[in-house]
């Protein structure tokens, strides 16, 4: 380690000369942008973000089916290929399924699926399915893509109920990738504003907030979320309680974020620049947003972009415990919560595949957190 | 220094004596106590259980009595006598069924505690001064592969592979002919044979977390006017990295460091009840939903104490790992 | 479905064959106990020729040979006393140990129900009962005196003589003066038939080896009711007396308490005199005894040296040395531990029915299942006394129940609840359970929504609110709401929640924690509940099917009503309260086909009210074992009241080699 790679990347990573030159007048924002727009992974990262909060936002127009299709018919059945080459041989444009048929074996009751080479059921977009309210607003019966009854198209599988794994997992994308959001807000608008007076201001108000902090710290969670739970009257629907709880969650888990800004803002605030812009007479407000927060946005952005898929996580393991959502109503922690049977592991994997998409998010989401906090370090060019 | 330290501790009796009261409170907040889901349980197996067992039960355990007594009366024993109550789910005093757990509970926490920090910083290092290498692409996708994983998902994957490839799913810290044997290098080798699995899993999301962390401090700290000063004085690189950025990017490590003492207790819980761990996380979720209330409350507040030693030990380590606020500290 | 169907038929048949095997033994044996005099055991006369050998285990016969334990033929009972247990498949071989799952300490009964020796058991067809401790009764003509005889020289498991006064002291000193936390159990009262009075019983010892129970008034069931309320008739005095006040006075219980790490002496009595089996301490008559303490994470259980049951050639049982239960913490690690044969037995219910039985071979288990007399495996009560007037009503209109019961369809739920094992069939006692109904099973079973809907419209719900939910006739909100505290049941809930809605009906589940759901249920707050009713013979046990005290949710307040006599909860009205009378009158009966003619009756009116709505027939309970665990019997009725696997004597259970 001679030299720092850093700076050699730096040297190598060839400026444009046009960029050069605007960089000079660039505000700061626009260097952010410019210098995010170069992360190539971040990139990939905000577009598949993207695809998915799409896909949530129209999910019931995407999924073929709704979390209510069960059917006793296809219990556990494997995901389906699609096929453009039939039994005969013959090449079809238009990928098409095999009707399934089950039957139990007798001897271990497992569901048996069989696909009919007889019967091809087409695949096709825009077809007419089960009615539901586009954005809320008006009923149709319209969904993105599907095969024409009497025939199924499980891509990922069905679950224990029959339902369509992958109606599911787009279905339950609108939960996970929402209400942890509200929980991170809350929690970083929390902690940075108690978080940010406590380390600013000091003395007296930093040991109140300190002591509240250890005390809201101790609160033992479980009992509080089944005492919540219990509370809440059968007619709220899951959902809306579920809400609750992370706001309940949200209230108390904003005390690491507070923690962490109030050690950066003690060690900051006594730096020569701050020390300087207090002589100047600079407000408390504009030292903080101008000089402070910069100073540790990095670390902001990182504990934020992690903040969102430990929230996602968080909310399986309240599945576990029987406090999260429950079925009907889907989210990707009930997916995974049902699949963590012994008995799915070894028989059925393909109930694994929302995991494969928890990951997916996860990775994204961080590494978007780490373009972002590339981008926004002032330090590096 | 010590002035600060010992005015800290004098204003953490009031906070802990103030967390004893809420703890207890809470426990109490769900709906039934423990002669309910007792009775409920009895019920379940089979047993009758009439209206006047459970009052007859409630009355010995002194369960009839109003919250605020039943905190006096523990509160009293705690100071006074050093007793803090009675288990009713394992009919032992509190501190014995702490002092069964306790030993487990060490080594687990330990060993995955050092799992994590030995992995963590060096990799966290690493992948910040190799920037966008190989090394640290695989790194990073590999920590966040480990953080974007459920737990108990995991944990219920490596123990059904590990029954598929060796026919052992590992359950719990023993196997069974060891768990009352007396300790003997057989015990040891086998204990550290089933405690790969919980390591990996336990160890594994923190891990992720502190690389991340560690990764973005290092980053900003390499480019710190400190480390190109000291660059240009010809200090040799190693020099550099350990003296100056890797020192200031421990600083939001540490200042959480302290809680880590109380998390790595209670966080791993899930997982210990996946595994079949005989640690305390489970004994205590256990104690917490069937209102085992003496057991929980105890156990609440020893995690209470270690919050807030964990928020002195942290500041004062913060103190001495940054010259900046030392003198904050002074100036108090 | 159809391939399904065969494959229960085949198992149907199976248990009616193995019951019918055992109803031939079960002849022989209650004969035997009628003339207990004149039995003979065939082989402990000529065992001491042989003994020494074969004839106990090879870990006890070192004991002997070093001296720290009497011989064999002391140990055991008389060579005339000894009881003689049937093997299922052949004489067994001693060692091994018997390797389990349990949830720790909270689950006292699965650990002391397979192990439990009761005065009489249950013999295998649960019809009657047999001597077990006991060696034979003789009773009276109007069912009044029942003269008990005991086993001479039988030992409890310190080696200490149990007598006549053990049982004695138990009822004077344990069961009347409420020691151990339980009223004196109902089947020690008998009732006159005219005025209704209880009486209670008087019990006399005759001897050192003969005690009688008196009644005041005839009680035709008193062994059977003894059988399920009060199996262990009886405790160690010797070890009593050093603990219970009376003796040694409150001071020193209390001392005694503190020492053994209790906190509080009632409570204290309660875990001796009640779940005695899991203390090191006390000697039992079971055939293994506590080692350890139970709260550890391996609970063990060593042989009894001084057991007083042998098999046919004169083996002293049981043949494995010990029973090993390790603690679990979820459901998954039994399965888990199972598969890789850490575990020689375990039961499951059908949910991992198919990963099981795939894993037979590599495993080397087999899956064994029993029956249960249980009416549905997914089913709800509907609470007849829930607090809302305008839902009671509803619920006691039978036209509702009707129509809840044919708005689902039981095809579906059945196959996706049961994974294809259950029948679709509506709550009903099973064949081959005592109270089986002809066409009980297809009582409203069939799929007809049109027909439900126009129940409903019949009843007065043709109101519907904005989200075309029915409404109550005078305008009021009208949804069901289904109490839960078992995640397990959320498949069923959900199917149940699709076809009530499509009735038009709101439905509603509210999950709650298991202790906050009892105390609901003693509030009178659950309107419904899934609950399934399993029963043996409601004359036995009644608390499900006849409202006495407030425990099953489909009945509520009316048992509030009879528990308090009259002073609190809803009094009983047309067929709940004939039920009541029924009751009544088996409890005062002076014969058993009357018993049985009068349970008859309560099983009819619960088939024609149908207050317990089932959408899925019964399941059976699958016992799991090793192929090296023998002597386990196939397709018996794994019921509470017979003590679960104890019913298959576990003594005899051995580890081939």
């Amino acid at each position: 380690m001679r030299t720092l790679p850093i700076f050699k990347r730096a040297k190598t990573e060839a400026f444009l000369e046009s960029a050069a030159k605007d960089i000079n007048y660039s505000s700061q924002w626009k260097l952010i942008y410019m210098k995010f727009k170069r992360h190539k992974l971040a990139r990939i990262s905000l577009i598949v973000l993207g695809v998915l909060y799409f896909v949530a936002l129209f999910a019931q127009f995407i999924a073929p089916y709704s979390l209510q299709s069960y059917d006793s018919k296809y219990v556990n059945a494997p995901p389906m290929t699609l096929r453009f080459v039939d039994a005969d041989g013959k090449f079809h444009l238009r990928p098409f399924v095999y009707e399934l048929k089950s039957a139990r074996d007798p001897d271990t009751m497992r569901k048996i699926f069989v696909s009919d080479t007889e019967k091809r059921y087409a695949l096709k977009w825009f077809v007419q399915g089960e009615e539901y309210k586009f954005l809320g607003m008006f009923k149709t019966k319209l969904h993105l893509f599907g095969v024409e009854q009497p025939g199924r198209l499980f891509m990922f599988g069905t679950d224990a109920m029959g339902r369509d794994m992958f109606s599911r997992i787009v279905l339950g994308s609108q939960i996970s990738l929402s209400i942890p959001l509200v929980g991170v807000g809350i929690s970083f608008v929390l902690g940075l504003i108690i978080g940010g007076i406590s380390g600013y201001f000091g003395g007296w108000l930093d040991s109140i907030i300190q002591r509240i902090i250890e005390i809201i710290r101790s609160f033992p969670t479980l009992p509080l979320w089944m005492a919540l739970s219990a509370a809440i009257p059968p007619r709220v629907p899951v959902v809306t309680m579920y809400l609750y709880i992370v706001i309940i969650f949200a209230l108390i888990g904003w005390t690491d974020l507070a923690r962490v800004v109030r050690g950066k803002f003690i060690s900051l605030k006594n730096e020569d620049y701050v020390v300087a812009a207090k002589i100047a007479g600079v407000g408390n407000t504009k030292i903080i947003v101008k000089h402070l927060l910069p100073g540790f946005m990095s670390y902001l952005v990182v504990a934020t972009t992690l903040a969102i898929p430990n929230m996602i996580l968080s909310e399986t393991a309240m599945s576990f415990l029987g406090l999260g959502i429950r079925s009907p109503a889907t989210s990707w922690g009930v997916l995974l919560q049902e699949a963590q049977k012994v008995e799915n592991v070894a028989l059925y994997p393909w109930k694994l595949i929302p995991l494969g998409i928890v990951v997916l998010t996860v990775l994204a989401y961080n590494f978007l957190g780490d373009g972002l906090r590339d981008a926004a370090d002032p330090y590096k060019k | 220094m010590l002035q600060y330290s010992i005015k800290r501790i004098v204003m953490a009796i009031p906070v802990v004596i103030f967390i004893s009261f809420i703890v207890f409170y809470i426990i109490q907040l769900p709906p039934g106590d423990y002669v309910s889901s007792y009775s409920a349980q009895m019920t379940a197996a089979g047993e009758i259980m009439t209206q006047d067992d459970m009052d007859q039960m409630r009355a010995n355990l002194g369960l009839d009595r109003p919250v605020y007594e039943q905190y006096a009366i523990w509160i009293k024993k705690i100071v006074f006598e050093g007793d803090f109550g009675y288990s009713f789910n394992y009919n032992k005093p509190v501190i014995d069924v702490v002092k069964q757990y306790m030993g487990l509970t060490l080594v687990v926490s330990i060993v995955t505690m050092l799992f994590q920090y030995l992995v963590a910083i060096p990799i966290g290092i690493y992948t910040a001064v190799k920037q966008y290498s190989a090394g640290d692409y695989f790194f990073s996708g590999l920590s966040f592969l480990g953080m974007a994983t459920p737990n108990f998902l995991l944990a219920i994957i490596l123990m059904y592979f590990s029954y598929t490839w060796f026919g052992d799913p590992l359950l719990g810290l023993f196997s069974d002919e060891y768990v009352n044997a007396a300790w003997s290098w057989d015990k040891v080798v086998d204990l550290l044979k089933h405690l790969v699995i919980p390591v990996i899993v336990i160890g594994l999301a923190s891990t992720a977390d502190l690389i991340r962390v560690m990764r973005g401090q290092m980053l900003d700290e390499l480019n710190k006017p400190n480390v190109v000063t000291a660059r240009s004085k010809g200090l040799s690189e190693t020099k550099i990295l350990f003296k100056y950025p890797t020192r200031a990017a421990l600083n939001p490590i540490v200042s959480t460091f302290g809680w880590s003492l109380s998390s790595i207790f209670t966080g791993s819980t899930i997982t210990a009840i996946v595994l079949n761990l005989p640690i305390q996380g489970p004994v205590m979720y256990k104690a917490l939903l069937g209102q085992d209330m003496y057991l929980a409350g105890s156990w609440l507040l020893f995690m209470a104490l270690l919050t807030v030693l964990g928020t002195l030990i942290s500041d004062i380590l913060l103190a001495w790992l940054d010259p900046k606020i030392r003198t904050e500290f002074r100036g108090n | 479905m159809k391939r399904s169907r065969g494959f229960m038929i085949a198992l149907v048949s199976m248990v009616v064959f193995v019951t019918g095997c055992f109803g031939g033994n079960n002849a022989e044996t209650s004969k035997e106990s009628k003339a207990v005099e004149s039995q003979k055991p065939k082989e402990a006369a000529v065992a001491p020729g042989e003994a020494g050998g074969g004839k106990e285990a090879p870990m006890l016969a070192e004991l002997v040979k070093a001296g720290k334990l009497p011989p064999l033929e002391e140990r055991l009972p008389v060579a005339s006393d000894i009881m003689i247990e049937p093997v299922v498949e052949e004489i067994g071989q001693f060692g091994g140990d018997w390797n389990m799952s349990w949830k720790g300490p909270a689950d006292k009964w699965g650990v002391g129900m397979i192990n439990e020796e009761a005065l009489f058991r249950f013999n295998k067809e649960g019809k009657a009962v047999e001597p077990n401790v006991a060696k034979g009764y003789e009773v009276n003509d109007d069912s009044t005196v029942f003269t008990i005889h005991l086993r001479e020289g039988m030992k409890w498991s310190d080696g200490m003589p149990f007598t006549a006064d053990d049982v004695l002291f138990y009822w004077e000193h344990m069961l009347t003066k409420e020691t151990f936390g339980k009223k004196i159990y109902d089947a020690y009262y008998s009732v006159d038939p005219v005025t209704g009075d209880k009486a209670l019983a008087e019990v006399k010892k005759v001897d050192d080896y003969t005690f009688t129970v008196t009644h005041k008034y005839p009680s035709v069931q008193f062994l059977e009711r003894v059988a399920i309320d009060n199996k262990w008739f009886f405790a160690p005095a010797h070890f009593h007396k050093t603990i219970l006040p009376e003796f040694v006075g409150d001071a020193k219980t209390l001392e005694i308490t503190k020492q053994w790490g209790y906190e509080d002496p009632k409570q204290f009595l309660v875990e001796t005199g009640y779940y005695f089996w899991l203390h090191p301490e006390i000697p039992t008559l079971a055939a293994w005894v506590a080692k350890t303490d139970a709260n550890s994470e391996q609970f063990v259980m060593e042989r009894n040296p001084y057991y007083w049951k042998t098999d046919s050639e004169g083996n002293q049982l049981p043949y494995m040395d010990r029973i090993i239960e390790n603690q679990i913490q979820d459901p998954s690690q039994q399965l888990l531990g199972t598969l890789a044969g850490k575990y020689n037995f375990a039961t499951f219910d059908t949910a991992n029915f198919t990963v099981l039985k795939e894993n037979e071979k590599k495993g080397d288990f087999r899956v064994i299942p029993w029956t249960q007399p249980t009416w549905s495996s997914a089913g709800v009560q509907l609470n007849q006394t829930t607090k809302d007037p305008n839902l009671s009503k509803l619920f006691q209109d039978i036209r509702f129940r009707e129509a809840l019961s044919i708005g689902v369809n039981r095809q579906v739920v059945t196959d996706i609840v049961t994974s294809g094992l259950g029948e679709p069939i509506q709550a009903s006692v099973p064949e081959g359970v005592i109270g089986y109904q002809e066409g009980w099973a297809q009582h409203w079973a069939e799929f007809e929504p049109e027909r439900a809907n126009q129940l409903l419209d019949e009843i007065g719900l043709t109101k519907r609110d904005k989200n075309n939910f029915r409404m109550f006739p005078d305008g009021s909100d009208l949804t069901l709401t289904v109490f839960e505290s078992d995640t397990n049941k959320s498949a069923f809930l959900e199917l149940l929640k699709k076809y009530y809605e499509d009735m038009g009906l709101k439905m509603n589940v509210k999950m709650v924690e298991g202790g906050a759901l009892f105390d609901l249920k003693y509030a009178n707050e659950v309107p419904i509940h899934t609950e399934n009713i399993s029963v043996a013979n409601v004359a036995f046990r009644p608390d499900t099917m006849v409202p006495l005290r407030i425990i099953t949710p489909w009945f509520g307040h009316y048992g509030l009503y009879t528990q308090s006599g009259g002073t609190e909860g809803v009094k009983p009205e047309g067929d709940v309260a004939a039920i009541l009378d029924n009751w009544n009158k088996i409890k005062a009966s002076k014969s058993k086909e009357e018993i049985d003619q009068l349970a008859n009756e309560i099983y009819k009116l619960h088939m024609k009210n149908q207050w317990v709505i089932g959408y899925a027939g019964p399941t059976p309970m699958l016992l799991v074992a090793s192929n090296k665990l023998r002597n386990i019997p196939e397709g018996l009725v794994w019921a509470d009241e017979y003590r679960t696997v104890g019913h298959a004597h576990p003594a005899q259970f051995f580890l081939k080699q």
